[in-house]
């Protein structure tokens, strides 16, 4: 744990400094990357460590799909020497926003060289941007970025070298815990339904199946028929839990819950790191907490 | 066969829609006949305007407990009756009429709300929060709804003369009985018990919309009160039922639909009602003898 | 004499301005009194005092032996709401309140004197009509009706007359009239002195304070008819307070 308060303060002081200082009057030694978002945050700092200051555009349980950019992230971007972004269209702001602020730092696309998936959004078939659920992604990101952070950086290449690999390890050691974890789940019972598509490439990765309710979201009140439809759903696939996160009405799932004989799960990160005080602060946190919560309501 | 898969089916086979019509039944039989009597005192517009006059007990309960439902409740039901019992004695003692000091009094409270919302530093709706849906009406929730409507009904039936008689001729009544104010103040406080637990379970549109569109269509019907009520009862019953059949085959919300089955009969009461309908208006037929 | 209402230095008003000032004397158990006066004169405000709507500013009114109950108010301007959907029998039958109250039924006899009332009015056959149906006349008949019904000891009426056919002013005063057979005591508020002098044995001339009261012959004179009339009608913004305390 000694290592998650290292990454809390460098996020700390990363955050500060960035926000407080103007572009030309930072020290010179940091290398000053931006993030799009909190994931990538964390894996950068994993590599780059106290040679570099991150800062991220949208910060924890912030929603990356649909972020409304500030002045104060184009002048962040502007001040960059590294730009890091996830790509496969989850940022769809963040081009217009490069352009306006000028930047010329090199941007690095994290997810190059990874097989997309497909994913079903709303009826229209796209590219799943969600890679990072997947551990075995997760670490082409890491190299990713640590080749970015040495091409901008050349001084720093065997620090970040090192860090990667201790970082690496780390990741191979969290894989091997959740492949163990899951398989403590009985094969017909790794199903639930959640309403955020969000879990493609862990489903893949991990022998899941993450099921999407129609109709049911934040936006639109449910119609009787919906809620039917999903209640008949569970009963016929014997989906064990139902994770509905966001949900306008809590009391509508646990309704749904009750009647289809389905538990209600926890809370699961998927597209952004929860507060430093919260149970998925760092991007290992993140996957422990989802294991432990799909375990808890899925067990027998 | 095809009339029971369309008409009794969806209830006989989901736990949650016969629960739903259990709710939108309850609300239909208490919710009208308050409704005729805010439309007679002039009051009609009560219901929106008692949402936001509930923010301020909502906003405490939930700085007193987080977002915990029975706190907010509580609070909310307090301040609501705070403000309709406020407006009701300001109504009898000064030159405001109860809507004019209805409307000083929410707009306060409403202002209030916000301050104290904004006192957490949070960004959350809390009305939202306090606002359920048809068709998520767990135990409890209905065991309020049948408490609430029972305990109208009671107070009612136990109000019913001076009530009438405060509404047609307040002056008559003020000059043979001291029950005027009380009477006066304990309505309201049904209306807000109603209107505040019909939120809860069952969500603002409908609440209001079941309290208020049987009653005008009904006055449309009939001339005759009791004719009234019973009227007014039966088409909520009828909307809430046609409501939920029809969001449960077409895949549209519930609750939107409700009151939409209701407005339609207030529409049809509207051209053919006999009791000033506009077809009776521009087609009265053949004048009597005498 | 038996007294059913005595005026002790009454002082009667609004906002500390007096309407009616320093009123002294007597109406007996069975008193048909007219109370006339110019506009402002405090006619009305005197009613008020008297039904216990409006407390005096000083001195006091006192109804031996009777209690709230036993007073009937009739006000000028009704605020009955004629759109509701309500009625004749059943605005009537609101007379009833003192003996029947929240819950009291309504018994046979007690229906029958409803009907009763309704036919002495002159409105025999509109018991089921509702009143945003009636005229003017047609509505002041069944507010008598409901006086009648609430059967009191005291009756007060303020302008009943005011705009009503002449045919209906008629029946009713035949009504007012029954009352004082039954020795019941009535004051009517009036403007139309040629009604007075034809039906009221007793006036009360007032012009804020007592200008004459007895016998309406004497009272009705032409001296205290002009000397009611020199009144000043407003209020006086620069007024003192009052020396002549009690």
């Amino acid at each position: 744990m000694a290592h998650r308060g290292y990454v809390i303060t460098y996020i700390i002081i990363a955050l500060s400094l960035a926000r407080g200082l103007p572009a030309h009057a930072q020290t010179p030694a940091k290398l000053p990357v931006v993030a799009t978002f909190s994931i990538l945050a964390d894996f950068a700092l994993n590599v780059g460590g106290d040679r570099i200051n991150v800062a991220t555009l949208v910060g924890p349980d912030g929603d990356t799909h649909v972020y409304q950019p500030k002045p104060d992230d184009a002048k962040e971007l502007g001040a960059a020497q590294l730009i890091v972004v996830n790509g496969l269209g989850l940022e769809g702001w963040i081009d217009r926003l490069i352009r306006a602020s000028g930047a010329k730092a090199p941007v690095i696309v994290a997810t190059k060289g990874i097989n997309p998936q497909q994913m079903n959004e709303e009826g229209r078939i796209g590219l799943d941007p969600h890679a990072w659920q997947s551990i075995a992604n997760a670490k082409v990101y890491v190299v990713n970025i640590r080749d970015g952070l040495i091409a901008a950086d050349p001084a720093g290449e065997a620090a970040y070298r090192a860090n990667a690999d201790n970082y690496l390890g780390k990741l191979d050691a969290l894989e091997a815990d959740v492949k163990r974890d899951i398989a403590k789940i009985p094969p017909e019972r790794r199903q639930i339904i959640t309403t955020h598509d969000a879990f493609g490439y862990f489903g893949t990765a991990y022998g899941f199946r993450f099921i999407a309710p129609e109709g049911i979201s934040t936006e639109t009140e449910a119609s009787a028929r919906d809620v039917a439809k999903i209640i008949r759903q569970i009963k016929a696939q014997n989906i064990p839990a139902v994770f509905l996160e966001n949900v306008t009405d809590p009391r509508l799932v646990r309704r749904i819950a009750a009647e289809s004989g389905a538990r209600v799960g926890g809370t699961l990160y998927s597209d952004a790191l929860s507060p430093s005080d919260g149970p998925a602060s760092t991007y290992i946190d993140m996957m422990r907490n989802n294991v432990r919560e799909l375990a808890a309501a899925l067990a027998k | 066969m095809q009339l029971h898969d369309l008409l009794i089916a969806p209830f006989a086979d989901f736990a949650f829609m016969r629960r739903a019509l259990a709710g939108a039944i309850a609300l239909a039989i208490a919710g009208p006949p308050l409704g005729l009597f805010l439309i007679l005192r002039r009051m009609a517009l009560t219901g929106d305007a008692m949402a936001h006059a509930i923010l301020p007990g909502a906003a405490l309960g939930y700085l007193a407990a987080g977002l915990s439902l029975g706190p907010m409740t509580i609070g909310g039901l307090a301040a609501g009756v705070i403000v309709a019992a406020g407006s009701g004695v300001v109504a009898r003692t000064t030159v405001l009429r109860e809507d004019a000091s209805l409307a000083a009094f929410y707009l306060i409270s409403l202002a209030l709300g916000v301050t104290i919302v904004s006192l957490r530093g949070s960004n959350i709706d809390l009305l939202h929060v306090l606002f359920g849906s048809v068709l998520a009406l767990d135990d409890a929730t209905l065991i309020l709804l049948a408490a609430i409507a029972s305990v109208t009904l009671v107070a009612l039936a136990a109000l019913y003369r001076p009530l009438v008689i405060e509404t047609v001729d307040a002056s008559f009544l003020a000059s043979v009985s001291k029950s005027g104010g009380p009477v006066q103040i304990i309505f309201l406080a049904l209306v807000v018990l109603n209107l505040v637990g019909g939120f809860q379970a069952l969500g603002t549109l409908l609440a209001v919309g079941m309290m208020m569109l049987p009653a005008a269509s009904a006055m449309l019907i009939t001339a005759d009160m009791t004719a009234m009520i019973g009227i007014a009862a039966a088409q909520g019953m009828l909307a809430g039922y046609a409501g939920l059949v029809i969001s449960f085959h077409a895949g549209l919300p519930s609750g939107p639909l409700i009151i939409l089955m209701a407005g339609l009969l207030y529409l049809l009461a509207l051209v053919f009602g006999p009791a000033g309908g506009l077809l009776r208006r521009f087609k009265p037929g053949q004048h009597l003898e005498g | 004499m038996d007294v059913a209402i005595r005026f002790s230095d009454l002082t009667l008003g609004y906002d500390r301005h007096p309407a009616v000032h320093h009123l002294d004397g007597e109406v007996e158990r069975g008193a048909l009194l007219a109370v006339c006066g110019p506009n402002g004169a405090g006619k009305s405000t005197l009613l008020k005092g008297i039904a216990g709507t409006l407390a005096p500013l000083a001195g006091s009114i006192a109804l031996p032996r009777l209690k709230f109950r036993d007073i009937a108010y009739l006000p000028q301007a009704t605020g009955i709401d004629k759109s509701f959907p309500i009625d004749v029998f059943d605005v009537v039958a609101m007379g009833l309140w003192k003996r029947c109250g929240l819950f009291g039924g309504i018994s046979r006899s007690e229906t029958a004197k409803i009907r009763a009332a309704i036919t002495a009015v002159g409105l025999e056959g509109f018991e089921a009509r509702p009143v945003a149906t009636l005229s003017g006349g047609q509505l002041q008949r069944m507010l008598f009706a409901r006086l009648l019904v609430q059967d009191a000891a005291v009756i007060l009426l303020d302008e009943p007359f005011t705009a009503i056919d002449s045919k209906t002013v008629a029946d009713l005063i035949s009504v007012v009239s029954a009352w004082h057979y039954d020795h019941r005591t009535v004051l009517v508020v009036l403007h139309d002195l040629d009604l007075v002098r034809e039906h009221f044995p007793q006036t009360l001339l007032l012009a804020r304070e007592v200008i004459a009261k007895g016998k309406t012959g004497a009272v009705l004179t032409p001296e205290n008819l002009s000397k009611a009339r020199s009144m000043i009608e407003a209020f006086d913004r620069q007024a003192q307070a009052c020396a002549r305390a009690a």
